[in-house]
């Protein structure tokens, strides 16, 4: 994956994610989830580099998962057509009483659930692997040559510049708060915990400011924004980009034909299921 | 204070959203200690209020880099990956709380903090409704869904950060306006 242009993989990962938003049916977000873990491997990450973010990816399938399928019965984002082949149709016996809790999970929105874990963890392998497989170095030159503004990738470039000066700077400001007496130590309510984090956030905030104004002056000086910019490091594309380029594209369109042409990629249940459900 | 464009995007802006974005990120992680009661999959940061007091303090582009570019560093430091929709819900919180820049004044003055509350309410609003219902787009979340399980966590969780520590940080940033002459 290192070997393509950093422009290049931004744009399959974009038109790979606006690709599989057409898609409700398991069988093309299959292909694509196939397709995106093929090329997440292509990285080499290895697992303990990316354990956190899949753990993170994890969450937010459950709760969507639960909260969708399992406790809401509205139907998903009117994906799921009402109705459907429940479940529990004579609803579940709770044992020892007479009573019957009626919940009403059906079949098409099990389904459904199953789509959701295609489609979501197809788009997080494609994006979760950038930040591990991207030099942060290239940003600001990618997004210049992706056609953003160059002070935007300025921007960009300078706060990477930044984030070890200001972790820097946190740090020495927490050890003088320290010595003032400051417990970093989080005890007490939510208001109390949150003012008690006002003695780090304020003199950091404040010093970058003052720090700010002086590289704002020094640039000033320097002519910057008076012609376009040029880059340290320049990004150039060879013919595997273009191949990929092409493909992201293709796969794009040809998604839009399928769906808008052909009327087909939308929420499909196989029959084998519905079968199972007795209908 | 001098009367400035609401749209400028010169040497300064560039600067401040730089430092914006880095300060967002390095505090949002430094910050982590902080074991405070949150919903899911959004946490709780108090470095929330740095895209927000930025654009009030700088304009709504450098609100809204550095709460784009802060939240995406900050993810990418952390190993969350990379998620775009959030991201630009994070820099639509600066940007609409922006909105207010160059109106004022004052950094201190009760109305302008007023004001600033005020913004801060629309910001976290619209940035967290735009984030979560970008959910549905994505992940086929139902709109219970993205109510009680993105929007409401996430926006509750920026307001009380907001609300509280942005007044603090433009009361401080008078003094340095006032001492420096600026």
């Amino acid at each position: 994956m290192e070997s393509f242009d950093p422009r290049a993989r931004w744009i399959f990962s974009l038109l790979f994610l606006f690709t599989a938003t057409l898609f409700w049916d398991a069988r093309f977000l299959a292909v694509l989830f196939v397709l995106a873990f093929l090329w997440y491997f292509s990285a080499n990450v290895p697992w303990s580099e990316t354990r956190r973010a899949w753990s993170f990816v994890g969450f937010l399938l459950l709760i969507m998962i639960v909260v969708n399928t399992i406790l809401t019965g509205g139907g998903a984002g009117g994906v799921v057509p009402e109705g459907g082949h429940q479940v529990w149709p004579n609803g579940i016996p709770i044992p020892f009483t007479d009573w019957v809790f009626h919940f009403g999970l059906t079949y098409e929105r099990l389904w459904f659930a199953l789509c959701q874990i295609l489609r979501i963890l197809g788009i997080s392998a494609v994006f979760v692997i950038i930040p591990f497989s991207m030099d942060p170095r290239l940003y600001g030159v990618t997004f210049r040559g992706l056609g953003f503004p160059d002070k935007f990738a300025y921007s960009m470039e300078l706060a990477f510049r930044y984030v070890p000066t200001i972790a820097r700077d946190f740090g020495v400001t927490i050890d003088a708060q320290r010595a003032r007496g400051y417990e970093v130590e989080s005890s007490g309510g939510i208001f109390k915990q949150l003012l008690r984090t006002a003695p780090l956030i304020v003199p950091v905030t404040m010093n970058s400011i003052l720090t700010g104004e002086d590289v704002a002056n020094a640039m000033d000086l320097r002519c910057f924004g008076q012609g376009p910019r040029t880059w340290l490091t320049k990004l150039q594309y060879h013919w595997r980009d273009y191949v990929l380029i092409a493909f992201s594209i293709l796969m794009w369109v040809t998604a839009l034909v399928i769906v808008y042409w052909f009327d087909v990629g939308n929420f499909w249940v196989p029959q084998w299921l519905l079968n199972l459900a007795g209908g | 204070m001098e009367k400035r464009s609401l749209w400028k995007f010169g040497t300064r802006e560039v600067v401040y959203a730089a430092i914006g974005a880095a300060l967002y990120a390095v505090l949002s992680i430094a910050t982590n200690f902080l074991q405070l009661p949150s919903a899911g999959n959004v946490s709780f940061r108090p470095a929330v209020a740095i895209p927000l007091f930025f654009g009030i303090a700088f304009g709504p582009i450098v609100g809204f880099i550095a709460g784009f570019l802060g939240n995406m560093i900050s993810d990418l430091i952390s190993g969350y990956g990379f998620w775009v929709w959030w991201d630009i819900g994070n820099g639509l919180m600066g940007l609409v709380a922006g909105l207010m820049a160059f109106s004022f004044t004052s950094f201190k003055a009760r109305s302008t903090l007023l004001k600033a509350e005020l913004y801060v309410i629309l910001g976290v609003l619209v940035g967290m409704a735009v984030a979560s219902i970008s959910e549905m787009w994505v992940s086929g979340a139902d709109i219970q869904t993205v109510i009680y399980g993105n929007f409401l966590p996430s926006a509750i969780a920026n307001l009380v950060n907001g609300l509280i520590l942005v007044p603090i940080l433009m009361i401080a940033y008078d003094a340095v306006v006032s001492r420096s002459g600026r």
